[in-house]
């Protein structure tokens, strides 16, 4: 059955308030957020199996990239051809790869119950949420921050009519933030990241 | 930490695989807005900030109050891509110094902790990244900051000054003794007598044996002193100092608790640290021998390397070169002109010495100016003397010959004038050429109302002359400046950066300071004050500020390696920058400089009614 993430969350959040992972669904109250991205073997959430995952946290204005996760799991059967073209994740890269299980269990305790920021946060969530709910019995009960969203509301004022350009290397570009390594999980959550913080402390980037 | 902190820059390339493992697990960034204080002055640094993105300044205003404009009088540095900032607060424990971005800046920031850790473990990056800090002290000394004893401070004894001592066994003879002295260019032995070691120097063997009549074959041991003074490597090299200058003794001996390490003499500490500016200069006040000048004027050679090698702003460099050449000519002429001829004669320095724009040696452009009925016959023979001691001291003579040992440039304060008059009559090259040299002139030496006169003369006499500026202006569009029309950079292999680059912009702007009576010769400083008259717009300025810099030092970045590389010693082509040497951003630099000075061209141009 598919439900939408808000009700699931309600939902998962009274099962569980009680349960072993009850601090992971107690409203946040701290001033950090976490940048998370994951590499993919396809951009179908049923199909989709992760690669690595990386995350980092953010402190007000900074971020703290001596605090990150960084996780290669075992390599899918599903790691073919097309995938590999954009994230450049070969089989052999993951030959030290760890369980999906225990990826999981890293990024939980990595993250806790801070907002999970990312530039389409969602599929990121939805794919780690396919993996967790069969071992866990719910998905990440987090806040979701969109990057482009935060960019949107904030460009919007500044540009009459037409579409705004949410693409990555735009808004990085509109930012002025440099793209970090791109295509690796970690490097895109830090970018993320940068981008984030920039939108928050810095002035309005400029449109045009 | 991905690749996003480059590691093959210095001094970070020094570290081990497993120090630069533990520098990027430690990295933060951190986001700053312009104007936000990254460190403020009086207090403890989080870290090391090195630069992702954007620009802060250092200034030394330690109130906040007063708006940005005001701010940045005081800024004395700069920071950019991939400079790093804050090390010397951090050894300091705290900062002296503000550092505010100057426009929105990415940094990563290395802690206290671990920047710490690494300068204690590798002994490479901690000599690397303490001498960096030397030099950029040399900057802020140069600006008048708290003179303090920071870059003395951070030399150890083990800085690579130790002498290994010449020990002899108890029953040596003087004659022995002496011999061994001598094969081993020491000055002082060490007799070991038990497990005690006694010091004997050249004059200790001098006094026993000519004031004392000690026999050649008495025993060593029994004339050395065995209440030596001693230090531990680990030690500041300015407390041995310090113990010399108190106990008067020229060396003292280097003990690790009971084990002799070596001796530390006098000279080897005073020459550790001849190459900072402020010593230097001291040595050139103090010489009082043009051989003592030429000793100090080695210093400068080693310590332009030093500012080089270790990124400091080119400008600075620059100014700092400058006045120590300055100091330098002023000083041997004392040495060398008799004293009541000084009030008589002033010495001046031409072209680029005369703007202060020079780095590497470059050739001597000087000329005198006297007064008018003077009478002293051996005038010519000082000056000869005096463009051969610049010669042996390393500054080469001046192709075009520009230098007091030719009459053609040691004039009467009104034949200077009218000189300069004469070459601004005159249509024909060289006239405009030595003209350019001329008006760039500044006196370092001598009575200098005498070229202040003349100079008077010459910019009555051009004023209003509207044809003469047109006429001069006109060589700086001489050579073409190497864009397309799309604007991409044209030559794939070289570009000679002095036609292309610098000599448009110098000659323009020394032009228009001519034309506005500016007395300046800089032409930094010239285009700051036609900025400031009103004549110049202030982004127009700031562009060709940038423009001028980023050439010189393209330019001298590839210099220093072809004299690296070169047999001689000597760059055969000075001017000319290695396109394919160029990394990508440097390129994109270098392109955006060269549309500034076409923009520059057109300006003139429209200026100066100069259409071809």
């Amino acid at each position: 059955m598919i439900l939408p993430r808000t009700i699931r969350r309600f939902k998962e959040r009274r099962e569980h308030r009680d349960g072993p992972y009850a601090e992971l669904f107690e409203a946040y109250k701290g001033d950090e957020v976490v940048s998370l991205d994951c590499e993919t073997t396809s951009l179908d959430v049923s199909k989709a199996e992760i690669l690595s995952i990386g995350a980092v946290r953010i402190k007000g204005r900074k971020v703290m990239t001596s605090d990150r996760l960084d996780i290669r799991l075992k390599p899918p059967a599903s790691l073919t051809g097309e995938s590999i073209k954009i994230h450049k994740i070969r089989a052999a890269d993951l030959v030290n790869g760890i369980e999906v299980e225990e990826a999981l269990e890293q990024v939980l305790a990595f993250v806790g119950n801070r907002p999970i920021l990312g530039y389409y946060v969602n599929y990121d969530i939805k794919v780690i949420d396919k993996f967790m709910r069969p071992i866990y019995g719910f998905g990440l009960p987090n806040k979701a921050v969109e990057l482009s969203h935060v960019y949107h509301d904030i460009i919007k004022w500044k540009s009459i009519g037409g579409d705004i350009d949410l693409r990555f290397d735009t808004i990085s570009k509109k930012l002025d933030v440099p793209i970090i390594e791109r295509h690796t999980a970690l490097g895109d959550a830090i970018t993320v990241a940068l981008m984030y913080v920039r939108l928050k402390h810095g002035s309005p980037p400029s449109v045009g | 930490m991905p690749d996003s902190f480059n590691m093959e820059n210095l001094p970070f390339s020094l570290l081990s695989e497993q120090e630069q493992k533990l520098l990027r697990n430690h990295l933060d960034i951190g986001y700053f807005q312009r104007g936000e204080t990254l460190i403020a002055a009086g207090q403890e640094p989080e870290g090391l900030f090195i630069i992702m993105k954007g620009r802060v300044g250092e200034s030394d205003l330690s109130d906040a109050s007063g708006d940005t404009e005001e701010k940045s009088h005081n800024v004395f540095v700069h920071y950019e891509d991939e400079d790093y900032f804050g090390g010397w607060s951090v050894l300091n424990g705290k900062a002296i110094h503000n550092f505010i971005a100057v426009e929105e800046t990415i940094c990563h920031i290395l802690p206290t902790r671990i920047l710490l850790d690494l300068i204690a473990g590798n002994p490479m990056f901690a000599d690397y990244f303490q001498q960096n800090l030397t030099a950029k002290r040399e900057i802020a000394d140069q600006y008048g900051q708290s003179q303090d004893m920071a870059e003395f401070m951070l030399a150890r004894i083990t800085d690579g000054i130790i002498r290994e001592p010449l020990i002899v066994p108890e029953k040596t003879s003087l004659r022995e003794a002496t011999q061994l002295m001598r094969e081993h260019k020491a000055d002082c032995v060490l007799a070991k007598r038990g497990n005690r070691y006694g010091m004997v120097t050249g004059t200790d063997l001098l006094d026993a044996v000519v004031l004392n009549g000690k026999p050649l074959e008495e025993d060593v041991a029994d004339i050395a002193s065995y209440r030596l003074i001693s230090i531990d490597p680990e030690d500041y090299l300015f407390n041995a100092l310090i113990m010399m200058t108190q106990q008067q003794i020229e060396r003292v001996v280097v003990m690790r608790g009971n084990e002799l390490c070596g001796v530390v003499e006098l000279t080897d500490v005073l020459s550790h640290f001849s190459s900072h500016s402020h010593v230097i200069g001291l040595r050139v006040e103090r010489a009082k021998t043009v051989e003592e000048l030429r000793q100090a004027a080695r210093g400068l050679t080693e310590l332009i390397k030093a500012l080089i090698s270790t990124g400091v702003r080119i400008r600075f460099t620059m100014e700092l070169l400058a006045a120590m050449n300055g100091r330098i000519l002023g000083k041997l002429f004392d040495l060398l002109i008799p004293v009541d001829m000084r009030p008589h004669v002033c010495l001046i320095v031409m072209g680029s010495e005369g703007r202060g724009e020079q780095i590497m040696k470059t050739d001597q452009d000087n000329g005198l100016i006297y007064r008018d009925g003077l009478d002293w016959p051996g005038m010519h023979d000082a000056m000869k003397i005096f463009s051969d001691t610049l010669i042996s001291f390393g500054f080469p003579p001046c192709p075009g010959n520009i230098m007091v040992s030719n009459p053609e440039w040691v004039n009467t304060t009104s034949d200077w004038a009218a000189k300069l008059s004469r070459w601004a009559e005159s249509c024909e090259g060289t006239s405009v050429m030595n003209l350019a040299i001329a008006v760039d002139g500044k006196p370092v030496a001598g009575n200098s109302a005498l070229f202040k006169a003349a100079r008077g003369a010459f910019l009555r006499n051009i004023r209003n002359n509207d044809i003469f500026y047109s006429h001069f202006a006109r060589a700086s569009l001489n050579f073409e400046t190497p864009l397309t029309f799309f604007g991409s950079l044209k030559d794939k292999g070289q570009l000679d950066v002095k036609k292309g680059g610098v000599f448009p912009i110098v000659h323009g702007v020394r032009t228009m300071a001519l034309e506005h009576r500016i007395l300046e010769t800089n032409t930094f400083k010239r285009i700051e004050a036609l900025v400031e008259m009103g004549q110049m717009q202030k982004s127009m300025g700031d562009n060709l500020s940038e423009a001028l810099a980023l050439f010189i030092q393209q330019r001298l970045k590839q210099q220093i390696i072809r004299v690296d590389e070169s047999d001689t010693g000597i760059d055969e082509t000075p001017n000319m920058v290695d396109l394919q040497k160029l990394s990508k951003l440097d390129r994109e630099l270098l392109r955006d400089a060269l549309r500034i000075v076409k923009d520059f061209k057109k300006f003139l141009t429209l200026h100066y009614h100069l259409s071809n």
